[in-house]
């Protein structure tokens, strides 16, 4: 019997992961046309719509690079993460502890000049993450735990956490008894670069390559990926693995944490339950399809946010929201087999050579 | 409190902790094997929607138990060929399950959105035992699933601890090598593991649709997928244990929507989080106890095996 089976191709195929990318939106729009045609829809007319709204014109592009910021900071803080092995899946409740800590702030400083309150809030954005970060690090640092699960399991804790607020000690005594937390004070709005798109933009693009440049050229970067290929030569070399593992993780929280403080400061204007939209685990999945690369993050996030952006558009045109998820989906799926099959070959053993033996 | 709301609690302790059970068991035969699934969440809802549109379309609630079931294995199998087959990150194809199956279900489920249920899986009668006060209304008015739920942890139990088949199958989650070398498929006791699991997390959303709310509506599962795995690590991947954790998480469940009822001032959000917090402090005391034994993870858990790398 002649059985399919995986070898390690000698080179990865040239194009490589941008291909795996390519090749997953390419099954995602058909499989996306077959959904359409399911539901009654055109798919041309829906398709030509979804990429104007995303990409077609500077208000386009503005709304997406707008949501590019959470995805890519998301992205990025797994990306640093992962660059040294370790998965952080709790960037979600990290985005949620950041958008907390922000808006603490603006309640506490509502008065203070736009600058400073900006500042503040985005600085405790980044200490909010790092705090959720903090139990995780230190856990795996010390006694080995699992980062997947501790991550994971706050982001559970988080997410209930926006929603007692909401309900009870931050709920607006103006709300007519609605579970919302009060508006942010106008001075605390981050200022527009140009039609929707905000300043958070800058902040998110030096943050991604400040990261890209520290994991790439720095020495501590350096360390970070020798122990993220091999744990015994990282040792082997002196490079204290627990301290190294405490700080990525904890760094990492911190970057997830400022996309929750800007995502309150420049797009919402209040915290909500959905202030971390599912941005987090988007973050999973554009760090995965940039290959943990701090660098590559940037550009899946902007392609990630358009893919996202398009699929919100034809809600208008009646089209399920769903759609737009399952898209994604199958982006995700096509580009993780795509992934694979750059790297690997599939081959037909004629006979494998144990059951060749086996018959003689 | 009265007795009648105490009886009520219960009941639905026992009902929602068999609806975690199922859910957790199917994750840990996967984990068992090997397979991590974070797609728990995923298959659930699917398991939901196609019981509910098979109850609808087909008024048979059994038919419908067998159609969900079936549409999560289908679904896990998505991750078994991702994962097993050509050895992807299982963290992310699992998260990527989780958004597809809560894509599908909302898709598939939109025309049936406030329909009223087409079949539901009516409680079994056990004559006498019914009637004994406290036990009776607690333990023996259950729907079939959950009688369905002991049998399986019971029988997944068995298998996993006495049979060669549960002996294979912990192996390829140990030592996926070593298990190759003896001359078992790694390849198809994983995929088996994972599209089982898919099964029963989608007999445990097909009770919720066919029994516990019978109703269709996006987001149904509330995130009880992800108790269900945690339920795993809480229950140390054996099945007694996470029987018990189940009751007691499902518990919390059941509690959260009582506390008003009970005059208790209490916020049933901060209620919610305790299964989570839970969890994790039982991670940490395993992972204390870990310096002295060995932990109880699956040695090769998340770990994809390609045979030519071994």
């Amino acid at each position: 019997m002649r059985r399919p089976r995986l070898s390690l191709r000698e080179q990865p195929l040239p194009g490589g992961q941008p291909l795996a990318f390519g090749i997953g939106l390419a099954i995602a729009l058909f499989v996306g046309i077959l959904l359409l045609l399911g539901a009654g829809h055109d798919p041309v007319k829906i398709y030509s719509r979804m990429f104007e709204a995303s990409l077609g014109d500077p208000n386009a592009w503005s709304i997406t690079l707008n949501r590019a910021i959470p995805l890519g900071l998301a992205g990025l803080a797994v990306a640093v993460a992962g660059s040294m092995g370790l998965w952080n899946i709790g960037a979600e409740g990290q985005i949620m502890a950041g958008a907390i800590a922000a808006a603490w702030v603006a309640r506490v400083g509502g008065d203070w000049p736009g600058f400073i309150l900006i500042l503040m809030m985005l600085i405790g954005a980044v200490g909010g993450g790092a705090i959720l970060a903090i139990g995780p690090a230190v856990a795996r640092s010390k006694l080995g735990v699992n980062e997947i699960i501790t991550t994971l399991m706050l982001n559970e804790v988080a997410i209930r956490l926006v929603q007692w607020l909401i309900h009870g000690p931050w709920k607006d005594p103006d709300s007519f008894n609605f579970p919302l937390a009060p508006m942010l004070p106008d001075q605390a709005r981050l200022p527009t670069l140009f039609s929707r798109a905000h300043f958070g933009l800058l902040i998110a693009a030096a943050v991604i390559v400040v990261a890209s440049v520290a994991v790439r050229y720095t020495a501590w970067g350096y360390e970070l990926r020798i122990a993220g290929s091999s744990e015994a030569t990282a040792r082997y070399s002196g490079i204290s693995l627990p301290k190294k593992i405490l700080t990525v993780l904890v760094l990492s929280g911190a970057i997830a944490g400022l996309a929750g403080g800007i995502e309150l400061t420049g797009t919402a204007d209040r915290l909500t339950e959905t202030i971390s939209n599912g941005f987090g685990f988007a973050g999973i999945i554009v760090a995965a399809l940039a290959l943990m690369r701090p660098s590559g993050v940037a550009v899946v996030a902007v392609l990630f946010g358009a893919v996202q952006i398009g699929g919100q558009s034809i809600q208008t045109l009646g089209v399920s929201s769903s759609v737009s998820t399952i898209l994604q989906a199958f982006v995700l799926f096509g580009a993780i087999g795509a992934g694979v099959l750059s790297r690997y070959a599939i081959t037909f053993d004629s006979e494998s050579h144990l059951t060749a033996e086996a018959k003689s | 409190m009265n007795e009648a709301s105490l009886v009520g609690l219960l009941f639905a302790t026992v009902s929602f902790g068999a609806l975690l059970y199922l859910a957790a068991l199917g994750e840990l035969v996967a984990e068992k094997a090997g397979v991590l699934n974070l797609g728990v969440e995923g298959m659930m809802a699917v398991g939901a929607v196609t019981a509910f549109i098979a109850g609808v379309e087909f008024q048979n609630p059994w038919l419908a138990l067998i159609i969900a079931m079936l549409s999560s294995a289908l679904l896990a199998s998505v991750h078994g060929f991702f994962t097993v087959g050509l050895g992807a990150e299982q963290v992310v194809s699992g998260l990527s399950l989780t958004i597809l199956g809560l894509g599908l279900a909302a898709y598939l489920g939109k025309d049936y959105v406030g329909l009223p249920p087409g079949a539901e899986l009516v409680p079994v009668e056990w004559g006498p035992l019914s009637e004994w006060p406290w036990v009776g209304p607690v333990l023996f008015s259950q729907a079939p699933v959950v009688y369905l739920a002991l049998i399986l942890g019971i029988t997944v139990s068995l298998i996993l601890s006495r049979t060669r088949l549960g002996l294979a199958l912990r192996a390829a989650g140990e030592s996926a090598s070593s298990t190759d070398s003896a001359g078992h498929s790694v390849l198809g006791l994983r995929l088996s593991a994972v599209a089982a699991g898919g099964a029963l997390a989608g007999a445990s959303g097909a009770y919720l649709t066919l029994s516990i709310t019978p109703q269709w509506a996006e987001g149904l599962t509330a995130g009880r997928g992800w108790i269900a795995v945690a339920l795993v690590i809480f229950g140390a991947w054996r099945p007694g244990r996470v029987g018990w954790g189940a009751l007691l998480f499902g518990g919390t469940l059941a509690l959260k929507t009582r506390l008003q009822t009970f005059g208790v001032d209490f916020s049933p959000i901060i209620l919610s989080m305790l299964p989570y917090i839970l969890t994790l402090l039982i991670l940490l005391i395993i992972s204390i106890q870990a310096r002295k034994r060995p932990s109880p993870a699956p040695a090769a858990l998340g770990l994809a095996y390609r045979r030519e790398e071994r």
